[in-house]
């Protein structure tokens, strides 16, 4: 068990590695400088700045200053706001955009888990018809859809709640976790159904009803922790997608995260900014994603086993 | 007084294709302490019969139609939920058929034994702790205090099933149903656990429903025996009257259809004594990479004769399918040598052969496989299924010759030529065994591998297989390697017997000389262990 | 026994059902599922018609009547310059569903050509090509994909070759477990035995048997490849002006919603129409080609 954490663990540093070198090529390889698009700057202007960003330097050169400066976690300046280090930035917006997802992962988690269970003790009934609809329509009713409808219905015509803004105004954090949770509640709660549906037709199900256990327990001791290790695998890719989905939702909600801040990076074509957001983001999810796959195999005692065969 | 009356059980079961009848009109009745047999194939309704008892039938699709099952002045399918609740686990216990999916996998095995008994009673959890170690030490598991913490995985096919029966019997139920409890293992093993299920019965007193297909096994643990054909009871008695005079045609014919017999007479093989047909010289194959390095195959050496029929025997994992294996080539041999003798000058070494030349001899070489179910692709009709083979090789001149050669080829093996545009999840599964056993003769091979051609199915289909078998490698010349883990049907089509144990051949000989002289410890504890 | 051609000429053949018969017999009876397959066909054959259906020119103006809410001249309404929704809607349709169609074949051709190889030859070459698999897996790709957006320009071309690129994946691991438990199969074997070569063997006896897993997760990519562009192009980052796509409209309808609600509501409606249908199809193929339904 301890030999496949550390393994995995190890394996994760070349990822992180190739993401952040494929990230700083990138971005240099983009065709023209990073200033081709201010055509008013005069050519002694773009000198300075050249050579205030270090891009007169070999491309290795550069490649390796960044490096050193990534170790000592400095992101260095952003290219737009000359005032401000990428650091500040990411410093100002990562909390904010971590405590939007955590709102939003719990609202997944609970309501999604709870719909699938609801639906895999009885299925084929209404209690399994409805909440799959409703996940079905949190599927096909994305967030930058959702979120806009939710921002009319409840903010415009109903006045209920505050159509934008982070911790501003009481209850402005709600659409928000709503919006960004909604898809993935959806997703937990049909693979919550579909794994604990597998489980339930298992033998040693039958063995434990054999046992005079009443179905409570059955479901609590047996069947749970095998019905939700689709969830637990999907939480990886579910934290990768809501920090994605960040983006759209810090948008639409005018929330100053780090999501925000990338799209706008993104348009300004602020090249220092969008790398250091990239591989910030980037070194979050392959962690994120270890940290699942470890605790899948700690729900799972036997996948420790396979994987270290493999 | 009986423990358990059972009137008049029907039970049906909705499918796609409307309401199939499992049980129909079932009745028996168990006493106290004594062991009933329930025998009967796939399909003939012994296991839904005995899980309506304890209401673990999924229902829907299941529904209980009629009857009445009376324990202790109790009605069980009429019972609610709570006192089901109170009898499950406590006054009736079941063991079921494979012990590798019913246990919890992510369940220490402790717990998991335990449990019935702080479900029924007000005991301690160390209190139920040393019961449990206790327990497990009568059924014959070491160090039981330690393995109590493990998980089922730790445990081999043998070691969970006495896990299994531990669990069934620490909360000293008065009837215990045990659902096919050694189908799934090795003849050794499953002399030991229906050893021990015996002996327990004895000691505690218990009654036993004990549900099987295999008649020998009904036979040893059975005081009564009833006969099951789709769903009705064909016949019931005291088991000893019921195999000795059976009365029914059904069980007649079941019973004739145990192998039991030597090889008829009409079918041995009569050819030349010294041929060497195919040479195995030192043939070992290994798995793994060198640290972790498995030899399945050990040094082996053997000659088939032409026209015989040679049965390989073991227990799983004895190496017997790397074995047969590697002479069709599915498997490389690390070392040694496989030779075919072609004419009388001439000899293939198969290991070597490569492109064309393999191909050609694929030809010469076929194979049965074990599951009917699996050895059938299940997109291509039974058509094309024996097609390919004969487009492959070029053996048929155009397209009305190929049709005739499939059409008589389904003939042979006793199949109707008007199924040839089927699938094979339309047939049964000896008909699939014939389809598959058609498409190895297509070719007309002269050497045909079967690996457990009929450990799949049903006694009496069984029995028919092995006769097609017989009469087609008389009909055809044939070489066959019989590859099985049933000392019974070996013995029954072999003219000669290897015994293989971890990789080695430890014995072979004639097949009748073989049993009734073993010389191997190996060949005399499985001779032992049949029941 | 035969011995004439002539005898079977006049037998009475039973006709068998195969297993793609059985499955399309349980998709008619999911009349979600069947209501779904026609959705789809109405919309795919709608985009392929446009330019002869659209009842205005894609940049057909008119100023003067600006925003409008739906009429009998404008069924769906006109946006703030005065152009058909309905119009625009179609148009966008065209781009949204080529991009959903033309990455899920790039990641189709990949995934299968990748998943059938490393799960067919198995040993090293599959341990080593799945080890990439699970590497770009742990890689975040939506953040990848702005980035190449942003880096190289917008182009629809590199749109669909991005979403494809990551979509193969899942489309590689599907395959390659079932191909790796087909080598496994008896008639796998039997076909080797047989002496079939390795390309008569994964053309006859394995694709055939893959095709239903990837039917449904083709049906399942398209959705989800249709929210990715919708996604990038409501952030901005996606499909350009003059170009459309239903992400582009909603986008375009938010800033607008307060006063024009239409022009959120219906290219919203078009694309959850269409991401519902696509599923509901999906979730039916997965039960009708489950394998485990035809046992019984």
């Amino acid at each position: 068990m301890l030999r496949f954490f550390v393994g995995r663990l190890l394996q994760s540093i070349p990822v992180i590695f190739i993401v952040i070198t494929a990230t700083f090529f990138l971005v240099r390889a983009a065709p023209g400088g990073p200033f081709d698009a201010e055509k008013t700057l005069s050519p002694e202007v773009i000198e300075r700045l050249n050579e205030r960003y270090n891009l007169d330097a070999p491309m290795y050169e550069q490649y390796f200053d960044y490096l050193g400066h990534l170790a000592q976690g400095d992101f260095g300046p952003s290219f737009r706001y000359t005032n401000r280090t990428v650091t500040e930035m990411i410093y100002a917006g990562l909390p904010i955009t971590f405590e939007l997802a955590i709102y939003a992962i719990m609202i997944a988690l609970v309501i999604g888990i709870f719909a699938g269970m609801l639906a895999a003790i009885k299925p084929n009934s209404a209690q399994d018809y409805i909440p799959m609809s409703l996940a079905m329509t949190g599927i096909c009713m994305p967030s930058f859809l959702l979120g806009p409808l939710l921002v009319l219905v409840f903010g415009i015509w109903l006045q209920w709640l505050p159509v934008s803004g982070w911790g501003y105004s009481p209850g402005d954090k709600i659409l928000p976790a709503i919006t960004l949770g909604s898809t993935y509640a959806a997703y937990i709660a049909r693979l919550t159904r579909g794994g604990m549906l597998e489980i339930l037709s298992q033998d040693y199900i039958r063995t434990a009803k054999a046992k005079g256990l009443p179905m409570a327990t059955i479901i609590i001791r047996h069947a749970l922790r095998g019905g939700l290790s689709p969830v637990v695998a999907f939480l990886g890719p579910a934290i990768a997608g809501l920090l994605a989905g960040s983006f759209v939702v810090e948008t639409i909600f005018q929330i100053p995260g780090l999501g925000r801040f990338y799209v706008q990076a993104a348009f300004n074509r602020d090249y220092t900014m969008i790398l250091g957001t990239t591989i910030l983001l980037s070194c979050l999810i392959v962690l994120l994603n270890m940290l699942s796959d470890l605790l899948a195999v700690w729900l799972n005692p036997r996948l420790a086993l396979s994987n270290e065969k493999n | 007084m009986s423990l358990l009356t059972v009137n008049h059980l029907s039970i049906d079961f909705t499918t796609r294709d409307g309401t199939v009848s499992a049980v129909s009109d079932v009745s028996f009745t168990v006493d106290k302490g004594e062991t009933l047999g329930i025998v009967g194939e796939s399909g003939s309704g012994k296991s839904v019969s005995c899980y309506s008892l304890l209401g673990l039938i999924p229902m829907p699709p299941g529904h209980i139609k009629n009857g009445t099952a009376i324990f202790d002045g109790i009605d069980l399918l009429q019972a609610n939920e709570k006192t089901m609740r109170q009898i499950r686990g406590k006054r009736i216990s079941m063991i079921f058929q494979d012990p590798m999916t019913s246990l919890n996998p992510y369940m220490r095995v402790g717990q998991q034994i335990i449990e019935p008994l702080l479900q029924h009673s007000n005991m301690s959890k160390t209190a139920a702790k040393e019961k449990a170690i206790a327990l497990l030490e009568e059924v014959g598991i070491s160090d039981a205090a330690n393995r109590f913490q493990q998980y089922p995985h730790e445990f081999s096919g043998g070691m969970r099933q006495r896990v299994v029966i531990a669990m069934a019997l620490i909360t000293e139920p008065e009837l215990l149903i045990a659902d096919e409890p050694t189908t799934a293992l090795d003849v050794t093993i499953q002399a030991q656990i229906l050893e021990l299920i015996h002996e327990l019965q004895q000691r505690r007193n218990i009654a036993v429903i004990f549900i099987s297909h295999d008649l020998d096994v009904i036979k040893r643990m059975a005081d009564r025996t009833i006969v099951m054909e789709k769903g009705h009871i064909v016949e019931q008695g005291n088991t000893q009257a019921i195999f000795d005079a059976p009365t029914q045609a059904y069980t007649q014919k079941l019973i004739a259809s145990i192998p039991n017999s030597a090889k008829p007479e009409a079918y041995r093989f009569t050819g030349d004594q010294d041929s060497h047909f195919l040479t195995l010289n030192n043939i070992s194959i290994a798995y793994g990479n060198k640290k972790n390095l498995f030899k399945a195959v050990d040094n082996v050496s053997l000659t088939v004769k032409q026209g015989e029929i040679l049965g390989l025997v073991g227990e799983s994992g004895c190496g017997k399918t790397s074995l047969s294996h590697s002479i069709v080539r599915l498997v490389d041999i690390q070392q040694g040598e496989i030779c075919l003798q072609q004419d009388a000058l001439e000899k293939l070494s198969i290991a070597e052969l490569k492109g064309k030349a393999l191909k050609a001899t694929r030809k010469d070489i076929q194979m049965i496989f074990q599951d009917p179910y699996a050895s059938l692709n299940p997109r291509m009709t039974v058509f094309n299924t024996l097609a390919e083979p004969l487009r492959l090789h070029g053996l048929a001149s155009n397209a009305e010759d190929i049709k005739n050669k499939v059409l008589t080829l389904m003939q042979d093996v006793g199949l109707e030529a008007r199924w040839a545009n089927k699938y094979p999840h339309e047939f049964s599964g000896g008909q699939r065994q014939r389809i598959a056993i058609a498409r190895a003769l297509a070719v007309e091979p002269k050497l045909i591998i079967a690996d457990e051609p009929v450990s799949a199915l049903d006694v009496t289909i069984q029995a028919q297989i092995l006769s097609l078998l017989l009469k087609l490698c008389q009909e055809r010349q044939l070489t066959m390697i019989f590859i099985s883990h049933d000392l019974a049907v070996v013995r029954y089509i072999a003219d000669r017997t290897a015994v293989m144990n971890q990789g080695k051949i430890v014995e072979i000989n004639d097949t009748e000389s073989l049993y009734q002289n073993p010389s191997d410890p190996y060949t005399k504890s499985l001779l032992a262990a049949r029941v | 026994m035969i011995d004439s051609l002539k005898e079977y000429q006049n037998l009475n053949f039973e006709q068998g059902r195969s297993l793609w018969q059985d499955a399309w017999y349980r998709l008619n009876k999911n009349k979600l599922a069947m209501l779904g397959l026609y959705v789809i066909i109405f919309f795919v054959v709608v985009s392929i018609l446009t330019p002869w259906l659209a009842p205005y020119g894609y940049e057909t103006q008119n100023l003067a009547l600006g925003a409008s809410a739906p009429s009998a001249q404008h069924w769906l309404g006109t946006d703030i310059h005065g152009r058909d929704l309905m119009t625009r809607l179609m148009y966008g349709g065209r781009i949204s569903l080529m991009v959903g169609f033309a990455a899920t074949a790039v990641s189709l051709v990949i995934g299968i050509l990748w998943g059938t190889i490393a799960g067919y030859i198995g040993g090293l070459t599959d341990t080593i090509m799945m080890r990439i698999v699970d590497i770009l897996y742990a890689l975040p790709f939506m953040i990848f994909i702005i980035l190449l957006m942003v880096v190289f320009g917008r182009s629809l071309l590199l749109l669909f070759l991005a979403i494809g690129l990551i979509e193969w994946l899942t489309m590689a691991r599907i395959v390659r477990t079932q191909v790796l438990t087909l080598r496994k199969q008896e008639f796998v074997s039997a076909a080797v035995v047989t002496g079939l070569s390795h390309w008569q063997i994964i053309r006859r006896h394995i694709i055939p048997n893959v095709l239903g897993p990837v039917i449904v997760y083709i049906t399942l990519t398209i959705p989800s490849v249709m929210l990715l562009e919708a996604f990038l192009s409501f952030l901005g980052l996606g499909i350009q002006p003059p170009q459309s796509s239903w992400g582009v409209l909603i986008s375009g309808g938010v800033e607008t919603m307060e006063e024009y609600p239409w022009l959120l509501v219906f290219p919203g409606l078009a694309l959850s129409l269409t991401l519902f249908a696509l599923n509901f199809l999906g979730d039916g193929l997965r039960d009708a080609l489950d394998p485990r339904a035809t046992r019984d």
